[in-house]
């Protein structure tokens, strides 16, 4: 490939000769030979000379306006030799340097720029987004008011088919992740237990593992997996599709026309999936036990029955009711917070199951150490 | 003679069934051809045809010169490559920047150095009237701004040819005028041929040299603007005449 460019030195001064096109191909050879020669100290002025150049695209052009760039800041003179009117008009494209654009406010982009200023945005950032929290928790607890005392109505259906979605759609991978993770439970724990001679024991374990931790446990799982995230891309698209806008401006409130039905199902689907996934992850390891030890299922049944109370009942659906309302609540904020463009539907969408399970694990841990025996 | 920069012959495009049929035109170097026609009378279509998105069903497509379709994907490839796409909907990505957006063809497919790059989208950005829009994000411009941005991405590695979907339509005037603007800038300064599918009015009067109009799902009207308006074919009187139809 022959030289893209040669150089003449002056006293004081420096002459580049192109040599062809500078375009795509060359500019990165050329970019990379002149930038040494515009910063060389003893250089007061740079000539380049395009009487042997050809075309000039728009990465010659901006590799022009960089050196031009360069040349000012340094206090040199740059002159540009012998244009024809096509090399002429191409450099035309050139915007001013970008240090002389002066910006309109609207232009103006107030970008953090110390580590302070990104904490404070930070920190204004989740104020904002926990006061839109309390906003969306309160606006939805007032819709359900004026609904129970009938002064506003619910959609027709929404509740029932929100159910349908929820739960009856959700039954199947709950049943048989319950019942999977039953005979894993019942298999281990029969393996240990029996090394201790307390096979028996095993239903103990299961039953109040299953009742008070891991029923409800693995339905909030899924269900922010499933219904979580639905919510925050329904909610989201709904939003970035300006539909919600249209709600608000045809005078129906978001709140209770998408918000209150699916937080109404879900308080619904979330302890009724729960008490199913118990019921079956117990019959699960019980089989699996009684299969092990050689003992009827019955007694098994028989034993949970005598060492579980109402009261570990009530824990784990209470804990489930909880997990549900985290899940419809953090689906519904970070869904109504989509706006632009798609790309924020699928980030509100990640952030609600995160969210959701961080919301749970913390709420169980909190429950554990703090709650009711 | 100049070679055309897009050569149509015997086109017949669409999604299985033909939508549109016997379309055959040119666009020179450097020219502006509009397509034009009502709602849902192939436009978008030949417009995939023509971009290398939508095999036609029949006839030829020269690109550059190149019969696309008969070239290897890698081959097509480099023959697209001078050309660029303005999309109606402007395909922006709305996880990048703007003037990550505008660089994206040119760290995929060049090897510029990085400041090389930032100029050329400065560049850029002024040509379309963004200066100082570098760091914005998509979601946060205007419909027009949106457009303008997409305009400099297609542009951005000086295509022969440029192709742009609707780029006024939803616009109000002021704004459809300084994209048709931008527009009559970039192919003063790049010499690119720019082929527009619009239907609006306005846009094709100010900028169009040639248009070449499709109705009862083929081509019924080729002309310059003049000979258009003047037309007493019953679709082209009518689409540019439309009150008084």
């Amino acid at each position: 490939m022959p030289e893209p460019l040669t150089v003449e030195r002056e006293p004081r001064s420096v002459r580049v000769h192109l040599h062809g096109d500078l375009a795509l191909a060359t500019a990165r050879d050329v970019y990379a030979r002149l930038q040494p020669i515009a910063r060389r100290r003893g250089v007061r002025k740079v000539v380049v000379d395009f009487a042997r150049a050809g075309r000039i695209d728009s990465s010659g052009v901006a590799v022009i306006g960089l050196v031009r760039s360069w040349c000012a800041r340094h206090d040199k003179q740059l002159e540009l030799a012998s244009l024809d009117d096509r090399q002429r008009a191409a450099l035309e494209m050139l915007p001013p340097p970008a240090a002389v654009v002066r910006r309109t406010l609207e232009e103006q982009v107030v970008e953090p720029v110390t580590a302070l200023e990104v904490v404070g945005e930070r920190v204004a950032g989740v104020a904002s987004a926990a006061a839109a929290l309390v906003a969306l928790v309160a606006a939805t607890l007032r819709q359900g008011v004026l609904v129970a005392t009938r002064r506003r109505r619910l959609p027709a259906g929404s509740v029932g088919s929100q159910i349908v979605a929820m739960g009856f759609d959700g039954m199947f991978i709950v049943t048989l992740l319950a019942f999977l993770l039953g005979v894993t439970m019942g298999f281990q724990g029969v393996t240990q237990l029996q090394r201790l001679g307390a096979g028996v024991f095993v239903a103990d374990m299961i039953g109040l593992s299953m009742v008070r931790e891991l029923g409800p446990l693995i339905v909030a799982i899924i269900l922010a997996g499933r219904t979580g995230a639905a919510i925050a891309a329904e909610l989201g698209t709904m939003r970035v599709r300006s539909e919600i806008d249209a709600l608000a401006t045809m005078g129906i409130d978001p709140h209770r026309f998408l918000i209150l039905p699916r937080l109404l199902a879900i308080t619904v689907v979330g302890p009724g999936l729960t008490l199913i996934a118990t019921f079956v992850g117990v019959f699960g390891g019980t089989l699996v036990a009684s299969i092990a030890l050689d003992m009827p299922m019955a007694a098994f049944w028989e034993r949970i029955h005598e060492r579980l109370a109402a009261g570990d009942f009530a824990h784990g659906l209470a804990k489930s009711l909880v997990f549900a309302w985290i899940i419809a609540i953090a689906g519904s904020h970070l869904g109504m917070r989509a706006e632009g463009d798609p790309t924020s539907v699928g980030q509100a969408t990640t952030r609600a199951v995160v969210t959701s399970i961080f919301g749970i694990i913390l709420f169980d841990a909190a429950f554990a150490v703090w709650g009711p025996g | 003679m100049t070679a055309p920069l897009l050569a149509c012959r015997d086109l017949v495009c669409g999604y299985g069934r033909p939508v549109l049929e016997g379309v055959t035109f040119d666009v020179g170097p450097g020219e502006i051809v509009a397509l034009l026609g009502g709602s849902g009378c192939g436009k978008s279509t030949l417009l995939r045809t023509i971009t290398g998105l939508l095999p036609p069903l029949a006839g030829e497509v020269r690109v550059l010169g190149a019969p696309i379709y008969d070239l290897d994907a890698e081959a097509r490839g480099q023959v697209l490559r001078r050309t660029g796409t303005a999309f109606q909907q402007d395909a922006l990505f709305g996880s990048m920047t703007v003037a990550d957006n505008i660089a994206l063809p040119l760290r995929e497919l060049t090897d510029l150095p990085e400041p090389v790059i930032r100029e050329m989208v400065r560049m850029k950005l002024a040509l379309v009237g963004l200066t100082g829009f570098e760091r914005r994000a998509p979601a946060s411009l205007s419909g027009g701004q949106r457009k303008r941005a997409a305009l400099a991405r297609a542009t951005i590695l000086d295509p022969d040819l440029v192709f742009c979907d609707e780029p006024s339509a939803g616009l109000d005037p002021v704004v459809a005028a300084s994209i048709d603007a931008a527009l009559l800038q970039l192919r003063a300064v790049l010499g690119m041929g720019l082929v527009i599918v619009t239907h609006e009015l306005e846009s094709i009067r100010a900028i169009a040299d040639r248009a070449v109009m499709f109705g009862r799902g083929t081509l019924c009207a080729a002309g310059t603007i003049d000979e258009l308006i003047a037309s007493r074919d019953r679709d082209v009187y009518t689409f540019f005449h439309p009150r008084s139809a």
